[in-house]
């Protein structure tokens, strides 16, 4: 078979895969995405005229400003806590000998392949008024009546970074797996401590997996619509639940289709940023 | 990994440190599905935990109740197609990407992997918006919101057993006469058996874990079981939940379990 | 030229990589029925690419490639009908050696009995007649080459076709395989084309020798004609070891001989391949340094030297000599008589054949 044939053969195999990305994905998101552009119509989905009212309410309207900052709020937090997390976990599942270590690896995966709603559901359980938390501190002495837990920020960020840490686990285990062991004993033998040896060498080329990791757990908070719901209710509103509530209750989808644009730019930028700094890392 | 040696690692009282640390960031892991668990074999209707008393009342209320029970079945019949499609689709992708990609390697792949890198509700609600103006069934549709989600990790797992593939054995096969779908049956899939199982049994797990898809998507007497334990959530508060919880993380873990003996999980992880 | 028939013919055979300078090519070869023709070549030389262009898994830029008469250039290789044997042995790890055998011929739809029959027959041609239940990776590295080997022949090709196959085996076993493959090939006379780096594996197995230099041919024709021959300075150094010496051409009859003046003032007679070398012209005079006595007096047609070093290796002695003209090197069976040159000694050579190459 030709060079040619062969990529004949290529793009039939890839045949299947395109057409489901193209009739599937790009056709309607981009459909969905353009909307923004869109004016509201309140009998239909939206009138085809064009306009920039929707993208100029999200950014002069207070109550979509909360929502867009405490969104980058929340995120930022949630990767923030997830690396202070996840880091020591890393390192000590790279670094240590125990027989378990496959056990433990796969510890941190399993939760995550339960799905979002069983996890949530037990912060529920662990945070309401009847739950874990309230009960020992009530019984400790320390409070008399359960205090407030769910409906906050807090709760919604302990959640999210409960549920995503896993994703930065893995690159961050990656990076460091993949370090040459030599180099830290180079530098021990150069007279580093050990903590030096941590901080010079092992935490800044283990930056690819801190960098990875913190896109994909901003990006899938930034996103999340049933953590922030059924934990912060309506006392917390990230831009997953604005856009849903637009959408599907109040019915105003050019203005819900302006919200996930920006939700999507958002995202972008982190991505953007990250291939950027990867490219320079590289020279 | 690096072989055991004192420079590697922190000092005594450091190394017992973090594993102190560790060890509370697993109770900080495990604990809410560790409450589950327990939670679902409470007595009493409540909530509460500690549990009171024992009991399996619970699942009994789950195998009872008609629309848990047709939720999860439902559930069951997605994820099973959903595996099967994205295991197929994600497997003819891979072998092209491994073996036809050449230099556009990398590029192709990251173009594989796009519905990874959009927010689920984005995905749905753009299905459903296109609902409106093409008449496609609301399986269909939702089929195909499930396998989106699901390629990823099919096409991640699937390249990564290609990649252990050596081509010089597709090459000899070759010569000795075999025609290219003789080699991807007698060559490539023997070779790539595993890490094939492993991707359809992943892609199962995702697609029973979703709600993203499923909330928007689903038709009329189409609900996912973690579409049903939302609602339910959301009016009620008995431990019902925690048992079908516990089944639905028994499940997974089981499968879960397969796919590691098999690939490990971290491979499929590795985006 | 051996006056054998044709088989396979390579003609104007090209391969380019995008607006990158031509890996190979062009090349023109015919072999002949029945013949051992070798590939050689340091690494990047476009060997191993010419040999996928003959067997299909390439597609040539340019060119033709003709068996037995017939365009196969766009043929994919089931079509081609030969035998391919990798440098790593590619046999299938989940299958049994049998099946890793009779695959081929399961490909073709011979009958099962027939491929069990053949299948056992070859398996014990190649020496190995118990392991067909056995698994690759159960086997030694030589073992498993016979497989590979096995696997490619007994589909009966119209060429063999081998690409470095003991480059991956410790010294002793390339040795024994070289002599069992070409004994093998000779059996069963069947065409072969036998990729190599190695100049003594080349020379060893085979009826002609194409030596590749950066994709073209440098010179191609039996081991004899390429060492005592050799037609560019490449081809000189590449094979065996050569004496270079500038020199300037004084006169030439027009039909391969010459007359060089080098430095020194000595005059050389050599023969050449290039007939149109004329006088005035700069050539460089090879010597092999097996072929070069040592005399104690001037005469005419030597070369007054010096030692300057003496390597003893066992059975010769190396002797490294300088001259007006360059250092020369020169190689003597360690007799008794050698062994008294010590360094610092006057000696004059008298050169046996001498080739003139045109300077480059």
């Amino acid at each position: 078979m030709s060079a040619a044939a062969d990529r004949r053969f290529g793009i039939g195999l890839m045949t299947p895969i395109g057409l489901l990305y193209l009739l599937f994905l790009i056709l309607p998101i981009g459909f969905f995405l353009s909307m923004g552009f869109f004016k509201y119509d309140v009998f239909g989905l939206y009138k085809a005229e064009l306009t920039g009212e929707n993208f100029a309410r999200l950014v002069v309207d207070s109550y979509y400003q909360d929502i867009v900052l405490l969104t980058l709020k929340l995120a930022g937090l949630t990767t923030l806590f997830s690396l202070i997390l996840g880091y020591p976990l890393a390192f000590f599942l790279t670094r240590t000998q125990s027989m378990w270590r496959g056990a433990l690896m796969f510890m941190v995966v399993a939760p995550l392949t339960t799905g979002v709603i069983v996890r949530t559901y037990g912060w529920i359980v662990l945070m309401g008024a009847e739950g874990i938390v309230n009960k020992t501190l009530i019984a400790l002495g320390l409070i008399d009546r359960p205090i407030q837990i769910l409906h906050t920020e807090t709760a919604v960020v302990i959640a999210l970074v409960h549920i995503l840490m896993p994703y930065m686990v893995f690159p961050l285990i990656s990076a460091l797996a993949s370090q040459d062991p030599n180099l830290e004993r180079a530098a021990s033998t150069l007279g580093a401590s050990r903590a030096r040896c941590f901080f010079e060498v092992t935490l800044p080329l283990s930056r690819a997996g801190i960098l990875m990791g913190s896109v994909l757990v901003f990006t899938l908070s930034a996103g999340s619509v049933v953590i922030p719901q059924l934990i912060g209710g309506k006392d917390v509103q990230m831009m997953g639940q604005s856009i849903y509530e637009l959408v599907l209750h109040t019915l105003n989808w050019p203005l819900g289709s302006a919200m996930a644009s920006l939700l999507v730019l958002m995202q972008f930028s982190i991505i953007f940023l990250y291939f950027r700094s990867n490219r320079r890392a590289r020279r | 990994m690096p072989a055991a040696d004192t420079a590697s690692r922190p000092s005594r009282p450091g190394w017992a440190g973090l594993k102190l640390s560790v060890f509370l960031i697993y109770v900080f892991l495990m604990g809410p599905i560790a409450i589950i668990v327990l939670s679902s074999f409470n007595a009493t209707t409540s909530m509460a935990f500690p549990p009171q008393g024992f009991s399996l009342r619970w699942y009994g209320e789950f195998f009872r109740s008609d629309s848990f029970v047709d939720a999860f079945l439902f559930s069951i019949r997605l994820g099973v197609c959903a595996a099967i499609g994205s295991t197929v689709i994600g497997f003819l992708a891979s072998y092209a990407i491994v073996r036809f990609g050449g230099r556009q390697r990398e590029a192709a792949q990251s173009v594989a992997l796009l519905p990874a890198m959009i927010p689920h509700i984005l995905i749905s609600m753009s299905l459903l918006l296109a609902l409106n103006f093409v008449p496609i069934p609301d399986f269909t549709v939702l089929l195909a919101g499930h396998i989106l989600i699901c390629l990823p990790f099919t096409i991640a797992g699937i390249t990564a057993s290609l990649d252990g593939v050596d081509p010089q054995l597709e090459a000899a096969a070759w010569t000795l006469g075999a025609s290219r779908l003789r080699i991807l049956a007698e060559v490539v899939l023997p070779l790539v058996a595993p890490g094939v199982l492993s991707a359809l049994i992943f892609a199962f797990i995702v697609s029973f874990g979703d709600i993203y898809i499923a909330l928007f998507l689903a038709g009329p007497g189409m609900t996912t079981l973690p579409m049903e334990i939302f609602s339910y959530v959301q009016w009620e508060s008995t431990p019902v939940i925690a048992a079908i919880s516990t089944l639905q993380i028994l499940l997974i873990v089981g499968l879960g379990l397969i796919v590691e003996r098999l690939v490990g999980l971290r491979r499929i992880m590795r985006f | 030229m051996s006056t054998r028939e044709t088989i396979l013919a390579l003609e104007g055979v090209t391969k380019r990589y995008g607006d990158a300078p031509g890996v190979v090519g062009p090349i023109d070869l015919a072999i002949g029925k029945g013949e051992f023709l070798t590939l050689l070549g340091p690494s990047g030389c476009g060997k191993t690419t010419t040999l996928q262009i003959v067997a299909g898994l390439l597609e040539p830029t340019a060119g033709r490639v003709m068996l037995n008469g017939r365009d196969i250039t766009h043929a994919p290789p089931p079509q081609r009908d030969m035998g391919l044997v990798f440098q790593n042995y590619a046999l299938f790890p989940h299958k049994t050696i049998f099946d890793n055998v009779a695959f081929g011929l399961r490909m073709r739809k011979v009958p099962k009995a027939e491929i069990t029959e053949r299948v056992m027959d070859m398996l014990r041609i190649v020496g190995l007649p118990d392991v067909e239940r056995r698994l690759p990776d159960q086997l030694s590295g030589g073992q498993r080459q016979r497989v590979a080997l096995a696997r490619a022949l007994v589909i009966q090709p119209t060429i063999l076709l081998l690409d470095e196959p003991l480059s991956n085996l410790d010294a002793m076993l390339r040795k024994r395989m070289r002599h069992e493959i070409r004994d093998l090939q000779q059996r069963l006379g069947i065409t072969t084309i036998f990729v190599t780096h190695d100049q003594d594996e080349a020379f060893e197995m085979s009826d002609r020798v194409a030596l590749l230099d950066r994709g073209s041919i440098a010179q191609i024709g039996s081991p004899e004609d390429l060492y005592d021959a050799p037609t560019t300075r490449f081809v000189a150094e590449f094979i065996g070891d050569a004496n270079l010496i500038d020199g300037q051409v004084v006169a030439a009859d027009g039909q391969g001989l010459v007359r060089l003046q080098i430095a020194g003032g000595s005059e050389m007679v050599a023969r050449t391949a290039d007939t149109t070398l004329a006088p005035g012209q700069q050539a460089l005079l090879m010597i092999r340094p097996e072929r070069i006595e040592l005399v104690d007096a001037a005469a005419p047609g030597t070369v007054p030297a010096r030692v300057r070093n003496r390597v003893f290796s066992g059975e010769r002695i190396t002797f490294e000599l300088d001259t007006a003209g360059g250092p020369i090197v020169c190689t003597k069976p360690s007799l008794p008589q050698f062994r008294l040159l010590d360094p610092g000694a006057k000696v004059w050579l008298q050169p046996g054949d001498c080739r003139a190459l045109r300077a480059s």
